[in-house]
């Protein structure tokens, strides 16, 4: 378990040069979970996650990681971290990245080639271009190979920063399984991204930061989901009707856009009532969806 | 630590643009061989650990990887101590490789009679060129655990005049410069250490300590830095 408490970190000293990146965080990330760090540019994400990786001290409060702080080995042992930019040698052809960091990670050396290989095809990447050096990769395959580097020696804890960006929606895909995988696999995972349609897929909770501040946790997935809103599209001549029969089966609007109904869904036994209702009664059905709709929340905590 | 050794011969011998200064700098010594001088040891080589050890920390923090390395089971001692090993390596073979070709050279050119081209000597010189190098590097390394770029050779250069301004007048201030000096930066004559003449004299003894005293305080400075990477 990652747990947060109270923590403050501030750059620079002084006056108008001092910036409060975190102020008094609290949280936590239970084993196995997903938990997606939401917020504008500069709100402190970056801070956070640096934090949580033990290359920031906090000026209050404490980190720990399953007890320990974030810059004990044998947490780090257990770590991957994919940075928002892969900056490094730019000179080392891919096998070699790959092969230092799987080393580091405390691979055998005997296994290091397979490793590699097993690691570049997990993300897409064709063995031609491991023999490439990092300066002739695209935008898209440094975050493939920086991803591959994060997923080395399948590690317990996973810290991601936007980690599909600048990728094709091949690459956003390809992130997405290599994320669901490592859940699957019981893996804690702290994932900062702007795509927020991929962190609903992916994370069963979300954090909402600003400026420095943690303003909004909501649930996304399980039996204590906080925000997931059903959303029905029928055709606009039967709004009326379909909204009546919605209210019958007691499933409340909740902000209707043009053209189609929304309403809180407690859990996927809603969204099915809702549809078997209409359709019992001869509404067609044209798209039904259950979302959390961070976009809406994120624009709501925005100024 | 070899982890971090193996990276850094590959970072500099990897690099075209290093390769190529390195090069130019052995060929430039090679010629003054050749052509008769050298007789006050190697010249031009000594440049080479300023430009293998330049920005050895500074560059992996602004790029990321040392952020990186550390997210690994690594100690940050254990990173800066490769990274040092690894300038000491990389300069090391620099110093065979324009060695060897000076000797080659000069036996090309001017036959076994050049004594200060013979390998015994070219040893020496080595050796001398190697020990200077080694605390130039343990400087610019301290100094590269807090200054970003290359500003670490800056450093080096403010230490160097600070040390050697012009005598104080006042007789304590120009004893304290004066011992400040000898301890920092000790001037000891490798070429007759390594003959065995004084090898554990008073001025190797400094050299050791203050040698001590830089890495012990880039490994103070290292171990406490923050390591902040992108933006919020």
């Amino acid at each position: 378990m990652i747990a947060v408490a109270g923590v403050s970190k501030a750059f620079g000293r002084f006056g108008a040069r001092r910036v409060q990146a975190l102020d008094s965080v609290s949280l936590e990330v239970r084993r196995g979970e997903t938990l997606g760090l939401i917020g504008p540019n500069g709100a402190g994400k970056t801070t956070l996650l640096s934090c949580l990786l033990g290359f920031l001290k906090p000026d209050r409060g404490t980190i720990t990681v399953d007890g320990k702080t974030p810059d004990d080995l044998s947490v780090r042992a257990r770590t991957g971290y994919l940075p928002e930019r892969l900056g490094f040698d730019r000179d080392l052809p891919g096998r070699a990245f790959l092969a230092f960091h799987w080393r580091l990670a405390g691979g055998a050396r005997a296994l290091a080639h397979a490793g590699v290989e097993a690691a570049a095809d997990r993300v897409g990447l064709e063995r031609s271009a491991l023999a490439r050096p990092l300066r002739g990769y695209s935008r898209g395959m440094l975050q493939r190979i920086g991803l591959a580097q994060a997923l080395l020696r399948d590690p317990e804890f996973l810290f991601l920063d936007e980690p599909a960006s600048g990728t094709d929606p091949r690459g956003v895909a390809l992130v997405r399984e290599r994320i669901l995988e490592a859940k699957a696999r019981g893996a804690t995972i702290v994932l900062n991204s702007h795509q927020l349609a991929e962190v609903e897929k992916v994370c069963d909770r979300v954090v909402f930061i600003e400026s420095g501040r943690l303003t909004r946790s909501e649930t996304l997935r399980g039996d204590r989901a906080t925000r997931r809103r059903g959303l029905v599209r029928v055709p606009p001549a039967l709004l009326e009707n379909a909204a009546a029969i919605l209210a019958a089966e007691q499933l409340g609007p909740a902000g209707d856009p043009p053209g189609s109904l929304r309403f809180a869904v407690g859990s996927d036994d809603d969204m099915a009532r809702a549809v078997r209702a209409l359709a019992l009664a001869d509404v067609p059905v044209y798209e039904a969806r259950v979302s959390a709709e961070l976009e809406e929340l994120f624009s709501e905590s925005g100024p | 630590m070899i982890e971090m050794v193996r990276r850094y011969l590959r970072q500099k011998y990897g690099s075209v643009g290093f390769s190529l200064a390195l090069g130019i700098l052995a060929i430039i010594e090679t010629f003054t061989f050749a052509n008769g001088g050298g007789r006050g040891g190697f010249v031009v080589v000594h440049w080479g650990i300023f430009l293998l050890a330049a920005g050895s920390v500074s560059r992996d923090v602004s790029s990321g990887a040392l952020q990186m390395i550390l997210s690994r089971p690594i100690r940050r001692t254990e990173y800066l101590f490769g990274r040092y090993l690894g300038i000491l390596a990389s300069y090391g073979l620099f110093l065979m490789a324009t060695s060897a070709a000076i000797f080659l050279v000069v036996r090309l050119t001017s036959g076994p009679a050049r004594e200060e081209a013979s390998l015994a000597s070219l040893a020496l010189l080595a050796g001398d060129a190697f020990l200077d190098g080694a605390f130039q590097a343990a400087i610019l390394l301290m100094f590269s655990t807090f200054l970003p770029g290359i500003a670490d050779l800056l450093g080096l250069l403010v230490l160097f005049l600070v040390l050697h301004l012009p005598p104080w007048n006042r007789t304590w201030l120009r004893n304290a410069s004066d011992a400040a000096k000898d301890n920092l930066l000790p001037q000891v004559s490798w070429n007759e250490a390594l003959r065995g003449d004084g090898i554990l004299g008073a001025a190797t003894g400094r050299w050791v300590f203050a040698l001590t005293v830089y890495l012990v305080v880039a490994a103070l400075i290292f171990s406490r830095r923050e390591l902040p990477y992108g933006q919020d």
